[in-house]
């Protein structure tokens, strides 16, 4: 009877000691109702503020210093390469080589750029129009942030924002030597990056694209949109896809070949699994540019973004042109390249194991970088009066609702189609489906209708999710068009809002669940003496009942206590 | 990468003497393991070259060599190190890489035909160095000393079905050098060896055939041992509540 006594005493002293804080509402209004409301608690709530201003200090400079004046204006082995207003530019010597071709410029410049001496090579003209006609690009297939039998960390990285490393594939042009910056680095090197290269060739040239696969999977590439032949003229597969030819394995290369009698904005992408492989980064623009003479194109434009050596169609009607390319990533899925050091094991689990239908994208990228990174290399920086060039493309899974502020501009080109005058639609929202392209022309003329003025106005996905890293915002694809008196010299816009050092840094970015001391439900009171004791008086006396209760329920313990 | 490198070029079978050989290392730890990150500029990550022969078969006589075949960087056949009175022997390896190399095994797509090179102090190593496969492969030598090798590096790099060739002399030290393809994927999918000079200083962590991986154990816990260990767990509770004393 000992026990019955004991289970009742911890009953009773359980629930006398239990935390006020979880006695639910109802007993606390009644309560409330009895001894009235408890006094103003100043303490209350603190702790999320008091942690705020340490965890935003900023980790790394919002916009790093131009060491090697990769920003400025300059001649290359006879390639005139525009500036780059940006803070983050592009190696100016590997655009030189691929303006050029990487078989006409001196070792000197290759090996600045980190280029194989065919990685793009130019060859005859075959109209005679003062440009080669003959293009033979080489392609490899990169891992970045991807896993190791030895490292914890990710290896070659390329972060979308800070301290975003989800595992991508990438093509890239042809290279030489070390993948990362250097020995004792771990970041991927500058031509290993999201996105893919845009290419850029020109109407009726004899285009090879030999695809090197130094990856660990099979690939292919789809050229989407491009005029080409099903087959090549020796009878291969030309198309990239299941029914055109087997999957290139690990160590083969296989060409292919194209000849396009139509312009346009187009995208090429790995046809492999393409619900997967396209989503892990294996996709970047491509341009048919309409034949000019002397329009030597820029053939690679690295990560896309600003064209620093635009071709001469281009240069007709345009002051500048850039290339938007925008995509979404799933965590889900690119994480299963960091888990498993082994191929098959990989496959197993993007065949099987990931599941598109249930999944969503975490992370939205503008020209492979998400917010704040965005602002580093991707900023459209213009004058007023200018006619800018802007093509985009959509290669993500989820629909595009693009936004310039301040200004509307017009589609000229859907899908690399020009548009009839009367179908060539002015507005502000530019709604692209996934795999869709459109050619937008930004009119900087303040009329208050193409542009409303000089300023810093923000240009990004209109869709919530797209602004976002993993839900956090400002993130995702979120970008500017800038007007040069809204610049820095260091390419930083001068904005009077929030201080934009906060973002640079993951714990900005790092979701509120997983952040120690922080709970979602509000605020924490103060662990004082006294509720201490009150919890410990609670976990003896519940800890009395349940021993009671064993003695009540199992009589084999009981008489065995007894005898 | 950087952590993986340090630990790999230190040596180790077992963690615990990570500790200890940090110590005594000695001149090969502070060739790589240094704690100072230099920030090389990009321009000059690779020495421009002294002598670029494109047309050239030999490349061994010479620091460089790039062209369509390949790239043969910082290949030294005759200054000797500080610490060698002459050259002690001429080793000459053949080395087939690709696809075709990998063990079978799990993670292993890429490999060498040789994984492990075994050279006395003070040797003249010759690579002949064949690509079997059609995409790039490289052997890349890590942590010579840096005043005859720029960034402590030999470099011999492969375009697909090409064979490129060069020399480097090693220190008397014994020690265990890092050699990979650089690749992004190559060396954590099987692309790995070791070259070990006199005695060495113990293996590379995952270098295929000869060591194990460090934190990814190859060996997977069977199916249904959870299930097991409840039951198991299950058990020993019943018996200890229905037991007398």
């Amino acid at each position: 009877m000992r026990a019955a006594v004991l289970l009742i005493i911890g009953l009773v002293l359980s629930a006398a000691l239990f935390p006020p804080q979880w006695y639910p509402p109802r007993l606390r209004f009644e309560i409330a109702q009895i001894v009235g409301t408890p006094a103003y608690d100043e303490s209350a709530g603190s702790n999320m503020t008091a942690a705020e201003p340490e965890m935003m200090a900023p980790t790394e400079e919002a916009c790093p210093e131009d060491l090697l004046g990769w920003r400025d204006a300059q001649t290359i082995d006879g390639v005139e390469i525009a500036a780059a207003p940006t803070c983050v530019a592009d190696n100016p010597y590997a655009i030189a080589a691929f303006v050029r071709g990487t078989n006409n410029v001196s070792t000197d410049t290759l090996l600045r750029a980190g280029l194989a001496p065919d990685a793009v090579v130019k060859g005859a003209d075959l109209d005679g129009d003062g440009d080669p006609d003959e293009i033979h690009i080489r392609l490899e297939v990169a891992e970045l942030n991807g896993g190791s039998p030895d490292e914890q960390e990710p290896t070659a990285q390329f972060a979308l924002a800070p301290g975003i490393t989800p595992g991508l594939w990438v093509f890239a042009p042809k290279s030489f030597g070390m993948a990362t910056e250097n020995f004792e680095s771990n970041v991927a090197m500058d031509l290993l990056r999201l996105p893919s290269p845009s290419m850029r060739i020109e109407q009726g040239d004899v285009v090879k694209v030999t695809l090197e696969n130094t990856h660990y999977m099979p690939h292919t590439i789809h050229f989407h949109g491009v005029d080409h032949t099903y087959l090549t003229a020796d009878g291969q597969g030309n198309d990239g896809t299941m029914t055109s030819e087997n999957p290139l394995m690990p160590g083969e290369a296989r060409t292919y070949e194209l000849n396009p009698r139509s312009t346009g904005t187009a995208f090429y992408h790995c046809h492999v699994q393409s619900q997967a492989h396209i989503l892990m980064g294996l996709q970047g623009m491509f341009v048919v540019e309409e034949n000019r003479p002397s329009n030597t194109l820029q053939t690679l434009n690295i990560g896309a973004g600003q064209v620093r050596v635009t071709s001469q169609s281009s240069r007709e009607s345009y002051t500048q042109e850039y290339d938007l390319h925008y995509t979404d990533l799933d965590s889900g899925l690119s994480g299963i390249i960091q888990r498993s050091n082994d191929p098959v094991e990989i496959e197993r689990w993007i065949h099987g194991g990931y599941n598109l239908i249930e999944s969503e994208s975490d992370y939205y990228t503008l020209n492979g970088r998400s917010f704040p990174y965005t602002f580093r290399e991707s900023l459209v920086v213009t004058g007023p009066d200018e006619l800018i060039r802007l093509r985009v493309l959509n290669a993500g899974s989820e629909g595009l609702s693009l936004h310039p502020h301040g200004h509307k501009a017009t589609a000229t080109h859907l899908d690399g189609v020009l548009q009839s005058e009367g179908a060539q639609v002015t507005r502000d929202v530019f709604w692209l489906a996934p795999g869709q392209r459109a050619d937008l022309t930004l009119n900087t003329t303040n009329d208050g209708l193409h542009s409303y003025g000089s300023g810093v106005w923000m240009l990004h996905d209109h869709g919530g999710r797209g602004i976002t890293n993993n839900g956090i915002a400002p993130g995702g694809n979120m970008n500017a068009i800038v007007y040069r008196e809204f610049l820095q010299p260091d390419g930083w816009p001068i904005s009077q809002g929030e201080d934009m050092n906060m973002f640079f840094n993951p714990e900005f970015y790092r979701r509120a669940d997983d952040m120690a001391g922080a709970s979602a439900s509000g605020a924490e009171t103060e662990f004082t003496a006294w509720f201490m004791l009150r919890v410990m008086g609670f976990g003896l006396a519940l800890g009395l009942a349940l021993a009671s209760l064993v003695k009540l329920m199992f009589p084999v313990v009981r008489s065995a206590d007894e005898s | 990468m950087k952590a993986e490198r340090s630990h790999s070029r230190l040596s180790l079978r077992a963690l615990p003497s990570l500790v200890l050989l940090m110590l005594c290392c000695g001149q090969g730890f502070a060739q790589v393991g240094s704690s100072t990150i230099e920030v090389i500029p990009i321009a000059d990550r690779v020495p421009l070259a002294r002598e670029v022969h494109s047309q050239h078969e030999h490349a061994a006589d010479h620091n460089m060599q790039f062209d369509d075949r390949g790239m043969v960087m910082n290949s030294n056949s005759d200054v000797l190190p500080q610490d060698c009175e002459s050259i002690s022997e001429d080793i000459e390896f053949t080395v087939r890489a690709g696809t075709d190399y990998a063990l079978n095994a799990a993670g292993r797509t890429f490999g060498f035909d040789v994984h492990d090179y075994r050279v006395p102090p003070c040797s003249r190593v010759t690579i002949h160095f064949y690509n079997d496969d059609q995409v790039r492969h490289q052997w890349m030598l890590h942590g010579l000393p840096r005043y005859l090798y720029p960034q402590g590096m030999f470099h011999l790099e492969a375009n697909g079905g090409q064979h490129v060739m060069g020399s480097f002399i090693v220190p008397s030290d014994d020690a265990t050098y890092l050699v990979h393809c650089d690749i992004t994927q190559h060396m954590e999918k099987g692309m790995k060896a070791q070259l070990v000079v006199g005695a060495g200083s113990g293996d590379l962590w995952s270098v295929p055939g000869v060591s194990a991986d460090f934190n990814r154990p190859t060996e997977k816990v069977p199916r249904g041992t959870w299930l097991l260990m409840t039951a198991m767990g299950m058990l020993a509770g019943a018996m200890l509540i229905t037991m007398k004393r």
